[in-house]
């Protein structure tokens, strides 16, 4: 017992670093992964950048104060915050400059912290012969050259975000989900933001010793992006996010030691990894499962061509062979839209044979009428007879109710199609005691009058007057009805549109 | 419309819902809303209509106590708008909504709560059952674990219903709830809408479309700049009124006003 702790405290000894490093890579992952929820749904991806670059105008500043005012070489606590200042500072530029002018505020980031990050430079190489400051380690960060007081302030800033994150989850869920809903609650949604903007900063300055200014926003970013694919509530997407954080840090890690390669980018490059993976199987939001669910679903255009099999079958029961002998699909989609339309009850399956429900009737009428029109209106263009069919057949797909509407009435409400088949009523609209225009109507619809438009003035009708729709007359151009007392009466398209007609409950 | 002309259910009822007076809100010098005054009686069915930039958002935020007006005053029950926070209800425009925001319906609802729930504290199972009450009103507590991005339009302008109710607020302002929904969710829209109101809540919603306003609304204040007029749906929409209001052709105002807010069904 005594001889294994003697070797844990020789190990510590020699390892001490790793055992820093390891210990501040772990808690700035976990709060970077928390951080980074709200940052994504807040799209503050930007501004996290912003604010570490700016940063390296404070260390700088900070570093040269110390130095100037108390004499101190390379004061950490002095150069954290200045970088703390520095985020601030180009956080209330952005926000002075989009909120006071026409710039947005994307503009503005990128405006002011090129600006601040520049001065930094400046500074830097101002005063380049009186300050040691190593550059290169501030822009891709060493996680092994963290030292004591850098594990103090990361835990500081840990407990610090962590308790926001966790004391404020519902109103910084609410004002980041709803932010004029939180407002009418009284909820301060503006103290919020710049709570969050503070932590943020705060992440981003204690992150920037792990993997450098250049990385950090992967830092934040990435694992938060790999939890949104995951999780469908806030709450398991900051644990999560957590999680993954802290996985790719200690995979990278370990692996940056196993093949000596930086430890920051091994890091990123873990963390981009695993978001890529997760990418790829994630259970809803995953690119396969997008794909299998893509391929599970039977084309709509094949469950239409069943319907439509089946209807103008016409015989009680139509064997499977038939439809699908008659629709050009693979046996498999045939039988999953079989199944799908038995489903949603539009059909049912005995044995061989199909027969359609009611509802079923309904929608492949409905389809039907689409077909026929859609041949109509393709053989007025001039189409030739030969290609009517095919085209028709595509075009039936479209047969979204307006649309359908929309042809009907261009067409002046035709009877029958180029082939000489009948096309059904307007079924949709001409439900008994529904209001539409008289001409919907067809030979032996009875209807009362409702109102008359424009185009209708001047006919011998009125309102509440009952009428009889008879046959069309001169290749569908002219209505004929039949008047109370044997009157007869003869519409145009555009008077027989003008009539509003209730038709009769019978 | 069965509505009630304003005379009898203002002045000798109870405390009006909403009362706006003398409102001036101006963000340069041209007012936003200029000299509104409108007294809202509680449980009516209102439709705030007018065209673009006629101020209707203006309007809504003063009522729920954003904008600090140049002049006049808005009273919730008689309270000034800023310090009844809370007992009124937004309900969001669907646009304005990030649909992919990982929380559930549930969970939405929920938040209704949070004005009442202290910020460091758990919501109670009371609030559990207000919120989860509130779902079944609106019909979908079969949905409540869904993410709310899963759901059709209708049913995601349902959620937030429901939240508004779970709020318990008395007032429910709707920001153009029918705007991109079809017939068949407009419908199932307008009839959540009906049973709140049954249940002595007020409604105010705002819309832009003429067409349908009339069989929706009991009331409509049509809004542009200065109150065109307020008062029953059938009142206030003619055609002359309409096309000044809209088309910006110049008539006689005084009498406008007068005859919109004075005409009973």
């Amino acid at each position: 017992m005594n001889e294994w702790f003697d070797g844990v405290l020789a190990w510590h000894a020699t390892h001490s670093h790793l055992v820093r490093a390891m210990l501040a890579g772990v808690l700035v992952a976990m709060v970077c992964g928390v951080t980074g929820c709200y940052i994504i749904l807040r799209r503050m991806a930007f501004l996290g950048d912003a604010i570490a670059h700016a940063m390296l105008a404070g260390v700088v500043a900070g570093y040269l104060l110390m130095k100037g005012v108390f004499g101190l070489e390379a004061n950490a606590p002095g150069m954290l915050v200045g970088s703390l200042v520095a985020g601030f500072v180009t956080v209330a530029l952005v926000g002075f400059v989009s909120r006071l002018s026409r710039i947005k505020e994307d503009t503005a980031i990128g405006i002011m912290y090129t600006g601040v990050f520049a001065a930094g430079g400046l500074l830097a190489s101002l005063f380049s012969s009186y300050i040691h400051l190593d550059l290169l380690h501030f822009v891709t960060g060493n996680v092994l050259a963290v030292e004591m007081v850098d594990l103090w302030m990361i835990a500081g800033v840990a407990t610090f975000v962590l308790l926001v994150v966790i004391l404020l989850f519902r109103p910084l869920q609410i004002t980041s989900f709803d932010p004029v809903m939180a407002a009418s609650l009284g909820i301060p949604v503006a103290a919020l933001d710049y709570l969050l903007t503070t932590c943020t900063s705060l992440v981003v300055v204690s992150a920037v010793n792990i993997v450098g200014v250049i990385l950090v926003v992967g830092f934040l970013v990435t694992p938060a992006a790999t939890a949104y694919l995951v999780c469908d509530r806030l709450s398991r997407m900051l644990v999560v996010s957590a999680c993954f954080a802290v996985s790719s840090f200690v995979l990278g890690f370990l692996a940056s030691a196993w093949i000596n390669v930086a430890p920051g980018s091994a890091v990123v490059v873990t963390s981009t990894l695993q978001f890529l993976v997760v990418l790829v199987i994630a259970p809803r939001y995953g690119l396969l499962s997008d794909w299998l669910r893509r391929r599970g679903a039977v084309p709509q255009r094949i469950v239409e061509d069943v319907l439509g099999c089946v209807l103008r079958d016409g015989s009680t029961a139509t064997p499977i062979a038939t439809v699908q002998a008659h629709v050009a699909s693979a046996a498999d989609q045939v039988q999953k839209a079989l199944r799908g339309l038995q489903r949603e009850g539009l059909l049912v399956v005995a044995g061989d044979a199909v027969t359609l429900t009611e509802a079923g009737q309904h929608e492949a009428r409905r389809l039907l009428r689409a077909h026929r029109l859609w041949e109509t209106y393709l053989e007025r263009l001039g189409t030739p007879l030969t290609k009517l069919h095919d085209h028709a057949h595509d075009l039936e797909h479209v047969h979204d109710e307006n649309a359908v509407d929309y042809l009907d009435d261009q067409l002046g409400h035709p009877l029958v199609d180029p082939h000489g088949a009948a096309i059904p009523e307007d079924f949709v609209h001409l439900t008994p005691g529904a209001e539409v225009p008289a001409a919907l109507l067809r030979e032996g619809h009875e209807a009362t009058v409702v109102a008359l438009g424009e185009a209708a003035r001047g006919l011998a009708l009125e309102v509440g007057l009952r009428l009889v729709a008879g046959p069309r007359r001169q290749d569908g151009k002219v209505w004929t009805f039949r008047l109370p007392a044997g009157r007869d009466l003869e519409l145009s398209h555009e008077q027989a549109d003008a009539v509003l007609v209730r038709l009769a409950k019978s | 419309m069965t509505t009630a002309p304003r005379e009898t259910t203002s002045p000798s009822s109870a405390t009006p819902a909403i009362e706006v007076r003398h409102l001036t809100v101006s963000y340069g010098p041209v007012p936003a809303l200029l000299d509104v005054s409108l007294s809202i009686p509680a449980g009516q069915l209102i439709g705030v209509i007018g065209p673009n930039g006629s101020g209707k958002s203006t309007l809504i935020k003063a009522i729920l106590g954003f904008v600090r007006p140049v002049f006049g005053e808005v009273l919730i029950f008689g309270q000034p708008a800023e310090r009844a926070k809370g007992r009124v209800a937004y309900v969001p425009q669907r646009g304005s909504v990030d649909w992919d925001f990982p929380v559930t319906v549930r969970e939405v609802a929920l938040m209704g709560r949070f004005g009442r729930v202290r910020w460091w504290r758990e919501p109670s199972a009371e609030d559990y059952r207000a919120a989860d009450e509130a779902l079944e009103m609106v019909r979908m507590t079969p949905y409540r674990d869904r993410q709310i991005g899963q759901l059709s339009g209708g049913q995601q302008q349902r959620v937030f219903m429901a939240r508004a109710m779970a709020q318990g607020a008395d007032i429910l302002l709707l920001d153009e709830p029918f705007s991109g929904v079809d017939a068949a969710t407009e419908r199932a829209i307008l009839d959540v809408l009906e049973r709140t109101k049954a249940g002595g809540r007020t409604l105010i919603v705002v819309h832009h479309d003429l067409a349908t306003a009339a069989e929706y609304f009991d009331m409509i204040a049509l809004v542009k700049q200065r109150l065109y007029a307020f008062g029953p749906t059938a009142a206030v929409l003619q055609a002359d009124l309409l096309a000044e209001v809209y088309e910006g052709r110049l008539q006689a105002f005084a009498g406008l006003v007068r005859r919109g807010k004075e005409q009973s069904p």
